[in-house]
């Protein structure tokens, strides 16, 4: 009776292992059909490769959309160089000379963009992500990405807010433009070096870009976003810039002097006061967010908001933020009882509108001559 | 490995119950407990027979018989497995639904079947499609790099721009600024940029073209010390030098063919020019490029090339604004509409410029005047109560008609919203946002007559007025700007009640607790409008933000010390 039993359990064995042939032919089938570097290939597991098939089948099916949507302008190769230049496919301005290199335009705008293009779907998936991505979050692309869900690598205060923006209203025409501050998990060390996944820090991205919509089938509609890592550091090229350091109820403890001849106040005059108080009333709504976004996320992009000018008008800036423990003297280890502050840059982005008009109790009050 | 058991699938089960008993006693009472679902399940796979559980099946117990010895780990390492096989089973489902072959069947398709249906659809789409396959100059990717950069700069809302520095002339544009400027690239390829930037911002687009030694110096920020380091004179030079970054703002014309733009008034930059052009607000980034002239610019003249090189700015000229900046929806201001802002005690610190046609009043005229100098008597009663409420609660509050009065002694009919802005770091009421509007109806005419003729009796109302809850002597007398001001000192007291017995508790949510019914039942007496349970509740919310300094320190190193590990990398 063993025996026999024996035998069965062989014959049960060989067909498993059969089986399980064929179904790794089959998996490797899939994986070749793919356009992927060989040395990606050969690394990848089998829920790797059905999510690479699931990207490639639905951005294959995005692109079908957007050309089928009449967007045909658009369409692929729609980008031609000056009569003369043309050369190749993706390059711009090709010389056989060592002296200029090629460039490549793709690579070109995502280190204009200074940052990466995430393709996700309304449940979260990362269908698809440029292989920039790594670059900033250490991870990559193809194996450790790629078809991931999003709520898995992301902060989970954020979430909520994710998942707001996933969702897309039925109405078609408008276009539906999502902007939205989030933290993500990033294997880099401050030194851009890739540690393992275990050692996670949080990365402060800036996601813009808009919703494509799919009418024949809402499992294709995604959002298209270019995500950008918010830096720490500026440059500050321009003269309509000021940098204010506030306190973290927004309230100002440093301005420096370009704002007098951008919004006619002296720092001195700013010190304490809020910058709600300094704002267009329609705007506290931005501002909150901004505020809300800092105290949360330590990092923020404001939209557009007008600023009040001291002698009447306003102009309209925009804000780059970020908490930052306040400076100190000593550049030695941060105390943990260090009062945080705000460090802002503030583009001042129009002219003086409205110079004649005085919205608010400051800028009734006049100035005298010292 | 093992014996018992009647045939090849219930074996396994079996298996683990006899391994179970051989093995060491640390596997622990809870195993045997743990098997006896496992092997119920395990009947019941086999009966569906389903070749991937089968198969799967097989391969553990061939995994198992390497475990023997490592029993202590077999329970999570099951569910590992199980979770294991649901993702698989997860994606097989995406696969299928995603694959058109796969969708008309009646019941659900295999693993086997599903993969090998996989294997058809993608050769299809490969005969199909042209470019990711036929792109030999860059690396393989699932998305072809010509589709990521449309795809980019549909995202983006941007176009590419390379412009000379030193003419300004645009060398070449991509076809997405007709999305975003309403001009053909044609229409802008070999034209002067200032021709398209808006008159004001000509000087700052010259700066930023410019590699002239008029150029601000290079000035960084680096925010995890807060200092601003000034560049020397040196790193000058740099500024030319391939990679150089710039980015700023700026407005470009955006032609207007069709009337469909007819944006708010609120968007920045809109002006309108005797042209009828409007102007959009672009975030350019990018960084200079050196380029042999002759390849750029065919047409420029022989002096031209002589020069070797060309500077070019190359840069992305994304669209803004971006979804944040649009005026909530419910504050939608039309030309009967207005925006205040007051202080907490009612005075008005700012006001609309719409006011004007409204009010008859200058914004300068009303600043720093207290709101309730502007009501009628018969409103003030129920405009402190909103007043009262407003400043306690998260909510918008709705007041019902009331009269304002103009600066001609008439009566206006508003009706306004109310919204307390809390600062959400110190989560004290800075100030009140009312958004106004007109309310027409046939009995303006007859207010404002009897406004005309009873002003005088106002006045005199006014003083004998009582407001229920203030405190109000005999004798006292009002005048309009008290009420707002003891309202707002109401709202200081609850705050200085909150703080006060705030001793023990380290954890800001502990000492809320405590200080929570408190306020609600001292406060709840006072209100009118207490009556719902709602409102008590938002009562006890607002109470519970306001919070005295202890609990915002509180508060304020519980956030630190999320932050302070993002500066501490920021910081090495």
């Amino acid at each position: 009776m063993t025996a026999d039993k024996e035998k069965r359990r062989a014959i049960s064995r060989e067909a498993a292992r059969r089986r399980r042939r064929v179904e790794s032919d089959v998996f490797g089938d899939l994986s070749r059909l793919l356009p992927l570097q060989a040395s990606v290939r050969a690394h990848l597991d089998k829920p790797s490769i059905i999510r690479l098939t699931l990207s490639f089948i639905r951005m294959q099916a995005l692109l079908r959309e957007t050309e089928s949507a009449g967007c045909n302008a658009e369409a692929g190769h729609a980008v031609r160089f000056p009569r003369g230049v043309e050369a190749g496919e993706g390059r711009l301005f090709e010389s056989e000379t060592e002296e200029i290199a090629p460039l490549d335009e793709t690579k070109m705008y995502l280190k204009i963009l200074e940052g990466f293009l995430m393709v996700l779907s309304t449940t979260g998936d990362m269908i698809f992500l440029s292989d920039n991505v790594s670059k900033y979050m250490g991870l990559s692309q193809q194996t450790e990405l790629m078809g991931h869900n999003i709520f898995e690598y992301t902060h989970p205060c954020d979430h909520e807010e994710i998942r707001h923006n996933l969702r897309l209203t039925a109405e078609l025409g408008c276009s539906q433009k999502r902007d939205f501050v989030m933290r993500i998990k990033s294997a880099l060390t401050h030194r851009g070096r890739v540690g393992n996944l275990k050692s996670t820090t949080w990365k402060v991205l800036h996601c813009q870009g808009r919703v494509k919509l799919c009418v024949a089938s809402s499992s294709v509609s995604c959002l298209l976003l270019t995500c950008r890592p918010l830096p720490l550091s500026h440059t500050l090229l321009s003269t309509h810039t000021f940098t204010s350091q506030h306190g973290m109820d927004m309230r100002f403890t440093y301005c420096d002097q370009r704002v007098t001849s951008l919004l006619g106040y002296r720092p001195e005059e700013l010190l304490g006061r809020s910058i709600y108080d300094l704002c267009h009333t329609l705007d506290t709504s931005c501002l909150n967010k901004n505020h809300l976004n800092l105290c949360l996320k330590s990092q923020s992009v404001s939209g557009q908001y007008r600023m009040l000018v001291r002698s009447g008008g306003y102009v309209w800036v925009e804000s780059h933020s970020a908490v930052i423990p306040g400076v100190q003297p000593s550049r030695s280890r941060p105390n943990p009882s260090q009062p945080l502050c705000i460090l802002s840059v503030t583009y001042v982005l129009s002219g003086v509108e409205e110079p004649s008009l005085q919205l608010s109790l400051d800028q009734t009050f006049p100035r005298y001559p010292r | 490995m093992s014996a018992g058991g009647s045939d090849g699938t219930a074996d396994r089960p079996a298996d683990q119950a006899a391994e179970e008993e051989e093995g060491p006693s640390q596997a622990g009472s809870a195993m045997p407990s743990v098997e006896l679902p496992r092997k119920r399940k395990g009947e019941v796979e086999e009966r569906q027979i389903l070749n991937f559980n089968l198969e799967d099946d097989l391969c553990r117990s061939e995994e198992e018989d390497q475990q023997v010895k490592m029993k202590c780990f077999r329970e999570p390492h099951r569910q590992i497995e199980k979770r294991r096989r649901d993702k698989m089973n997860n994606l097989i489902d995406e696969l299928s639904a995603m694959i058109p072959a796969c969708q008309p069947m009646a019941r659900k398709l295999d693993k086997l079947t599903v993969l090998r249906k996989a294997v058809q659809h993608l050769k299809a789409l490969k005969a199909g499609a042209s470019g990711a396959f036929t792109d030999t100059k860059h690396k393989p990717s699932i998305l072809p790099q010509d589709e990521l950069r449309h795809l980019l700069l549909r995202a983006a809302d941007g176009f590419l721009l390379v412009v000379r520095c030193d003419r300004a002339k645009m060398l070449f544009i991509s076809e997405s600024v007709s999305k975003i400027l309403n001009f053909s690239k044609l229409e802008l390829t070999g034209q002067s940029l200032f021709d398209f930037i808006h008159p004001k911002d000509i000087h700052k687009v010259k700066e930023q073209l410019s590699s002239s030694e008029m150029l601000p110096q290079q000035r960084l920020v680096d925010a995890s010390t807060g200092v601003q380091v000034q560049a020397d004179a040196h790193v000058r030079p740099s500024h030319l030098a391939t990679g150089a970054r710039r980015s700023f703002f700026c407005r470009m014309k955006h032609s207007r063919v069709t009337g469909k733009h007819e944006d708010k008034h609120s968007l920045p930059g809109v002006s309108k020019k005797k042209e009828t052009y409007r102007y959009c607000t672009l975030h350019c980034t990018g960084y200079m490029r050196t380029w042999p002239s002759s390849q750029l610019d065919p047409e420029a003249d022989c002096t031209d090339k002589e020069t070797s090189s060309l500077n070019c700015l190359v840069t992305v000229c994304r669209l803004h604004p971006p979804v944040s900046h649009q005026p909530p929806k419910d504050v939608n201001i039309k030309a009967t509409e207005f925006v205040t802002r007051c202080a907490i005690d009612g005075k008005f610190t700012f006001v609309d410029q719409q006011a004007t046609t409204v009010i008859g009043y200058l914004p300068q005229e009303v600043l720093g005047t207290s709101c309730y100098e502007y009501f009628h008597q018969d409103d003030l009663q129920h405009l402190a109560g909103k007043h009262r409420q407003v400043l306690r609660s998260k909510e918008k509050v709705e007041t019902q008609c009331y009269k304002f009065k103009t600066k001609h002694g008439s009566y206006v009919m508003l009706q306004s919203q109310w919204f307390s802005f809390t600062n959400p770091w110190t989560k004290e009421v800075e100030f009140i946002v009312s958004s106004n509007k007109v309310v027409s109806g046939p009995g303006n005419a007859k207010d404002e007559s009897e406004a005309g003729s009873s002003t005088l009796a106002h006045e005199e109302a006014k003083q004998i007025l009582e407001i229920p809850g203030l405190s109000t002597g005999v004798g006292m007398m009002i005048y309009a700007g008290s009420i707002g001001t003891q309202i707002a000192n109401e709202l200081g007291d609850t705050y200085r009640a909150n703080s006060s017995p705030s001793s023990e508790a380290s954890s800001p949510f502990g000492s809320v607790q405590e200080k929570c019914p408190l306020t609600s039942r001292s406060t709840s007496s006072r209100e009118e409008e207490a009556g719902s349970s709602s409102h008590s509740q938002s009562l006890a919310d607002s109470s519970k933000e306001a919070s005295g300094s202890s609990e915002a320190e509180c508060r304020g190193s519980f956030i630190c010390l999320a932050l302070f590990k993002h500066n501490c990398r920021s910081k090495s």
